[in-house]
C-alpha cells in the first residue's frame, strides 16, 4: 500500500481483516464491504475465523477484493481493523511494512512496539464515541466503517446506498441510527485528512459486474432445487445450517419441504421416506451428525434409495473444532458404513462448482438409485465469493428409470429389484396402480422379499456394486490447470482450489512450472488421476487433515506412491498461497528456480 | 394384469398375536375402500417388522427404530398416500423412543401400530421397555406409551387394542385409519399382542384388560380425565384398552405444505413457474 499523500495506485488486490470479540460485528462489516466491493465491479472472497459461541472470544473476518479471479485470502493483510488489543496481537503476523491498521483505542492507546515497523496507524476511540453519542456499542461498527471506506477510497454515497439496502428491512430507526453513525465515521476520517475520494486507491467503478455474491452452502441448495430437489431434512449443525435455512426459505416456493428434524437419525430416514415416494431428496450435515447418519446411508445403498448427502466438513474427531475447516471425512464418505454398498462422492471447489455439482448429484442419485455425496468443507460452505450467474439452461432433470401406470400395463412382470443390463432397476412411485413392491435393506430377491440364498446374494451384491462401474464414464471430470507437461503437479479438492491456483502463479513467476488437477469426483477414483500422476515427476496432494486421507486414497487406488508428497494442515486455519509456495520452493531449488522471471507478468504475491 | 410380488407367508409362531393384527388391518383397509396401491406400509425391525411383506401394498422395511421418521418423510412428500407404520415395542419404545416423542409433537396424519409383546421376540426373549420390573432380571420400570402420549398436548388419537379382542381392535383400527385419512393427525394404536414362545401373556392380559369404551366414567375427549382414569386403572393392576384419547391439533403436513399444492413427489420439475422462481432466487444474489 502506498501512503495517503503519495500517488494513488489503482486498486487491484486488497485484503482487509476485521477482528474483535465475538458479537462485535466483524462479520457484518466484512459482508457489507464485500457487497460494496462487488457493486464496484471487483471480485470478492471472504473468510471467517470464529468460535463456536455467540459472544466473546477472538473473531475475525477477512475480505479480499481483486480484479482477477481469486478463491482464497491473500498471504498478507493490507488493512487490519482491530476492535481491541487482542485483534492486534493475533493478527500482526499477517502484516507487513505496507499494511495499515485502524485501531479502536477505547480500551487504551497502543503501546510502542505492538506493531511492526513502518505500519501506518489510524487510532480513534470508536466504541467510546458510539457510547457517548449513540448510547449503543453496536454502532461502533458503522462508525469504523466510515473510516475504513474513506481509507480505501470508496465514495460516501455508495456506502449510504449499501446501508439503505442492508438495514432497510430492520426498520427506519435502525437505518437512521446506522447512517448517523456512518456520518460520525466520516467526521473522524476528515480529521485524519481522509476526505471523500482521497483514499489510498484510485478506484474506478467498473461496468455492472453482474456477479453473484454467494456461499457454497447457498449454491448447493440452489443447484439441488434446479435439478428437481423437493425435500430436505437436516438438524442444525455448523457449518451446514445455512443449507437448511436457505431451503426452508426457498423450497416452499416450489411446493417442496425442508424439515428440521429431532436428530440426524431422523433426518436421514425422513429423507429416505420422501425418496420412496419419488421425490428428490437431500440431507446436509457435518462431522458428528454425519457419523450418526452412517447406518441410514448404508441402508440407502442396500435398498437402492436415491439420496444426496452434503457433508460440510469441519475439524474432527468428536465435536472437534466446529467452526474450523477440515477435509477429514474423506475416509468416512468413501469407506464408511457397515457392509459393502455403492456410492458416489463429488467434490466441488468453489460456489459455482457447488451449484452445478449439486444439480449433478441430484440427477446421479436418481439415475443410479444410490447415495451420492457432496464433499464440502467449512471454507467452501460458508465463505462468500463472487461467481458468474448460474446458467439454468445447463441443467436438465434426469428422469431415471421410472415407470408410470401406462408403462406398467405393458409389462408382464414388475420387479422393483429386477436385474437389467445396466443393473439399474425400474421404479414406480407408490400410488401407481400395478406397481406393488417391497423395499428393504435386508438382502432381498428381485421382488424385494428377504432372501439369504447364496446365489441371489452374490447376484444382488454384484448388481448394486456394478452400478458404480456403469456410472464412471458419466461422472464429473476433474479440471486441469497448466499445459500438461509440467513435472510438478498438485492435486486438491474443495477449498484448496483457490490457494493452489495462486501458489502456482507465484511459483511460475519464480521459474517453477506446475500443473494442477482439481478433482471433482473422488469416488470412484477415475482414470484421470493416474494419467495425471504418471505425467508428473512428483505430485503434491494438498489437503486439510492429519494423515493425508486423499493422498492415501489415491495410493490405494494405484497411484505411484513414490511420486506423492503430502501437504497437510489441520490447525483450523486455511492455507495461504505463500505457505504452499514456500514448501514447493524449498523442495525444488534448481538453477532456474528461485529467480524472478522478468518477462512474465509477476504473479500476485499476496 | 402385471404380475407383482406375491405376499409372503407370515414368519410368526402359531398363536402369535400379530396374526390378528394383520387380519384385522386388512379388513379395516377394505372396509374403508382404501385402494391398495395408495397404501404405503412401513414396518420396523422385529417379528412385527415383517407384516408389510404379507399383504399387497407398497411396502418398506425401515431401519430398527426409524419407522416413524421414514413414514413422516413419505407423508410430507406425498400426503395423498395412506401411510401406515408398524413395529414392535422394542422398535418403537427403546431404540426409536425419541422419534415417538417427536411424532406425538408434530402430529402427522399417519397411523402407527405398535405390536406390543413386552419382550424382544426375534432375538429370543430379552426384556423390552414394556417388560415388567424383574422379568428376566429386568432392572427397569415398564413404560406406558399412552401416558407418554397423553402428556404431550399435541396428540390427537391414542388407542390400545388387544389381539384377543379382534372385534374391538377392528373398530379401533378403522377409527385410527379414518383419523389419518381425514388429515386429523397422528393415529397411535398399541396392540397387546402376546408372544407365545418367549413371554406368553395371553391369559394374563385377557384377565387384566379394562375396556374404557364401555366405561361411563372415562371421557376420551378430556385429556385430564383420560390421564387420571388411565392411571387409576393401571394402579389397580389393570390395562386400559379402547379409544383412550381423541382430540384436535393441526397436522404436520397442513403446516408444512401449502393447501391444494401438488405433492413434492408428483410435481412437474420442469414447470415454467419453477424456472421463474429459480431465476428470482439467483437475482437476489446479484447487486
Amino acid at each position: 500500500m502506498t501512503p495517503v499523500n503519495g500517488t494513488q495506485p489503482v486498486l487491484e488486490d486488497l485484503n482487509v481483516i476485521v477482528a474483535g470479540q465475538g458479537g462485535d460485528g466483524s462479520l457484518t462489516v466484512v459482508t457489507l464491504l464485500a457487497e460494496l466491493m462487488r457493486d464496484y465491479g471487483f471480485n470478492v472472497y471472504t473468510e471467517r475465523d470464529v468460535l463456536s459461541r455467540i459472544r466473546g472470544g477472538h473473531t475475525a473476518a477477512t475480505v479480499r477484493a481483486f480484479s482477477g479471479d481469486r478463491y482464497c485470502i491473500g498471504s498478507n493483510i493490507d488493512l487490519l481493523v482491530a476492535l481491541d488489543d487482542e485483534a492486534i496481537e493475533k493478527n500482526t503476523r499477517h502484516l507487513d511494512g505496507n499494511s495499515i491498521v485502524i485501531f479502536d483505542e477505547s480500551g487504551g492507546k497502543l503501546t510502542n512496539g505492538s506493531l511492526p515497523k513502518g505500519i501506518k496507524l489510524y487510532s480513534a476511540p470508536f466504541n467510546r464515541i458510539a457510547m457517548r453519542t449513540m448510547r449503543r456499542e453496536l454502532y461502533r461498527n458503522s462508525i469504523a466503517f466510515g473510516v475504513v471506506s474513506r481509507l480505501i477510497g470508496l465514495e460516501d454515497e455508495a456506502l449510504k446506498k449499501i446501508f439503505k439496502k442492508r438495514f432497510a428491512r430492520l426498520g427506519t430507526t435502525v437505518l437512521d441510527y446506522n447512517l448517523e453513525a456512518l456520518d460520525l465515521g466520516f467526521g473522524i476520517a476528515d480529521e485524519f485528512g481522509l476526505t471523500n475520494g482521497a483514499g489510498l486507491y484510485k478506484i474506478k467503478k467498473k461496468k455492472a459486474a453482474n456477479k453473484l455474491l454467494i456461499t457454497g452452502n447457498e449454491s448447493v441448495a440452489l443447484g439441488f432445487i434446479v435439478a428437481g430437489g423437493r425435500f430436505y431434512a437436516g438438524y442444525p449443525i455448523t457449518p451446514s445450517s445455512e443449507i437448511l435455512e436457505s431451503l426452508q426459505k426457498w423450497l416452499p416456493m416450489f411446493g417442496g419441504v425442508a424439515r428440521q428434524t429431532e436428530d440426524e437419525l431422523s433426518g436421514i430416514n425422513m429423507a429416505m421416506g420422501a425418496a420412496l415416494t419419488g421425490a428428490r431428496v437431500m440431507v446436509g450435515t457435518s462431522g458428528p451428525g454425519f457419523s450418526l447418519m452412517q447406518e441410514g446411508i448404508g441402508h440407502a445403498g442396500s435398498a437402492e434409495i436415491p439420496i444426496v448427502i452434503v457433508d460440510c466438513q469441519r475439524a474432527g474427531p468428536s465435536t472437534g473444532m466446529p467452526t474450523k475447516p477440515e477435509q477429514s471425512d474423506i475416509n468416512l464418505m468413501i469407506f464408511g458404513g457397515h457392509g459393502d454398498f455403492p456410492r458416489i462422492v463429488l467434490a466441488p471447489g468453489h460456489p459455482e462448482d457447488c451449484f452445478y455439482l449439486a444439480a449433478e448429484a441430484t440427477n446421479l442419485a436418481f439415475k443410479y438409485q444410490c447415495p451420492v455425496y457432496i464433499s464440502m468443507d467449512q471454507g467452501l460452505s460458508q465463505n462468500i465469493a463472487t461467481v458468474d450467474p448460474f446458467d439454468l439452461e445447463k441443467i436438465e432433470v434426469d428422469e431415471g428409470y421410472q415407470l408410470d401406470a401406462e408403462d406398467l400395463k405393458k409389462l408382464d412382470v414388475y420387479k422393483r429389484y429386477a436385474h437389467t443390463e445396466n443393473d439399474i432397476s425400474p421404479f414406480a412411485k407408490p400410488g401407481t396402480p400395478g406397481g406393488f413392491s417391497l423395499v428393504t435393506g435386508n438382502e432381498h430377491d428381485e421382488w424385494g422379499l428377504v432372501s439369504t440364498d447364496p446365489d441371489n446374494r452374490v447376484q444382488m451384491m454384484k448388481k448394486r456394486m456394478n452400478k458404480i462401474e456403469h456410472a464412471k464414464e458419466h461422472l464429473p471430470e476433474a479440471r486441469h490447470f497448466g499445459n500438461g507437461d509440467e513435472k510438478i503437479g498438485f492435486i486438491g479438492i474443495g477449498m484448496t482450489y483457490g490457494v493452489i491456483l495462486e501458489a502456482m502463479e507465484q511459483l511460475e513467476a519464480y521459474g517453477v512450472d506446475t500443473q494442477f488437477l482439481q478433482l471433482r469426483t473422488i469416488w470412484p477414483v477415475l482414470d484421470e488421476v493416474n494419467e495425471f500422476i504418471n505425467r508428473c515427476d512428483k505430485v503434491y496432494v494438498v489437503e486439510y487433515n492429519a494423515v493425508g486421507q486423499l493422498a492415501h486414497l489415491l495410493m490405494h487406488q494405484g497411484a505411484d506412491s513414490g511420486k506423492i508428497i503430502k501437504i497437510i494442515k489441520y490447525d483450523g486455519i486455511p492455507f495461504r498461497p505463500r505457505e504452499i509456495y514456500n514448501r514447493v520452493m524449498e523442495e525444488n531449488k534448481s538453477n532456474n528456480a528461485g529467480k524472478k522471471k522478468t518477462k512474465k507478468k509477476r504473479a500476485n504475491s499476496k | 394384469m402385471t404380475k407383482t410380488f406375491s405376499p409372503a407367508r407370515p414368519i410368526w409362531c402359531a398363536g402369535c398375536g400379530d396374526f390378528a393384527v394383520q387380519g384385522v388391518l386388512e379388513k379395516s383397509l377394505d372396509s374403508l375402500n382404501i385402494p391398495r396401491e395408495q397404501l404405503m406400509f412401513l414396518a420396523g425391525i422385529g417379528c412385527s417388522g415383517t407384516i408389510q411383506n404379507n399383504i399387497k401394498c407398497y411396502g418398506y422395511h425401515a431401519l430398527h427404530g426409524r419407522v416413524l421418521p421414514t413414514a413422516i418423510g413419505v407423508k410430507l412428500a406425498n400426503p395423498n398416500l395412506t401411510v401406515v407404520a408398524a413395529g414392535g415395542d422394542g422398535d418403537g419404545y427403546a431404540i426409536g423412543a425419541g422419534h415417538l416423542v417427536h411424532t406425538f409433537r408434530s402430529n402427522p396424519s399417519l397411523t402407527y401400530i405398535v405390536m406390543n409383546n413386552s419382550n424382544y421376540g426375534l432375538t429370543k426373549g430379552q426384556p423390552s421397555p414394556t417388560s415388567p420390573l424383574g422379568y428376566k432380571s429386568n432392572a427397569e420400570m415398564d413404560m406406558d406409551a399412552i401416558l407418554l402420549g397423553l402428556s404431550l398436548p399435541s396428540t390427537t388419537f391414542l388407542a390400545r387394542g388387544f389381539s384377543g379382542h379382534p372385534e374391538q381392535l377392528g373398530q379401533l383400527l378403522v377409527a385410527a385409519l379414518k383419523h389419518a385419512e381425514e388429515g386429523k393427525g397422528f393415529a397411535f394404536i398399541e396392540v397387546l399382542s402376546p408372544c407365545v414362545t418367549y413371554y406368553d401373556t395371553h391369559r394374563e392380559w385377557a384377565s387384566r384388560v379394562h375396556n374404557v369404551d364401555e366405561d361411563p366414567d372415562y371421557n376420551c375427549t378430556d385429556r385430564g380425565n383420560a390421564f387420571s382414569k388411565s392411571l387409576e386403572i393401571l394402579n389397580n393392576h389393570k390395562i386400559p384398552i379402547g379409544l383412550l384419547y381423541h382430540g384436535e391439533h393441526v397436522s404436520l403436513e397442513s403446516l408444512s405444505l401449502k393447501e391444494d399444492c401438488i405433492p413434492p413427489a408428483l410435481q412437474d420439475l420442469n414447470s415454467p413457474d419453477s424456472v421463474e422462481n429459480c431465476k428470482k432466487i439467483i437475482q437476489s444474489f446479484m447487486g
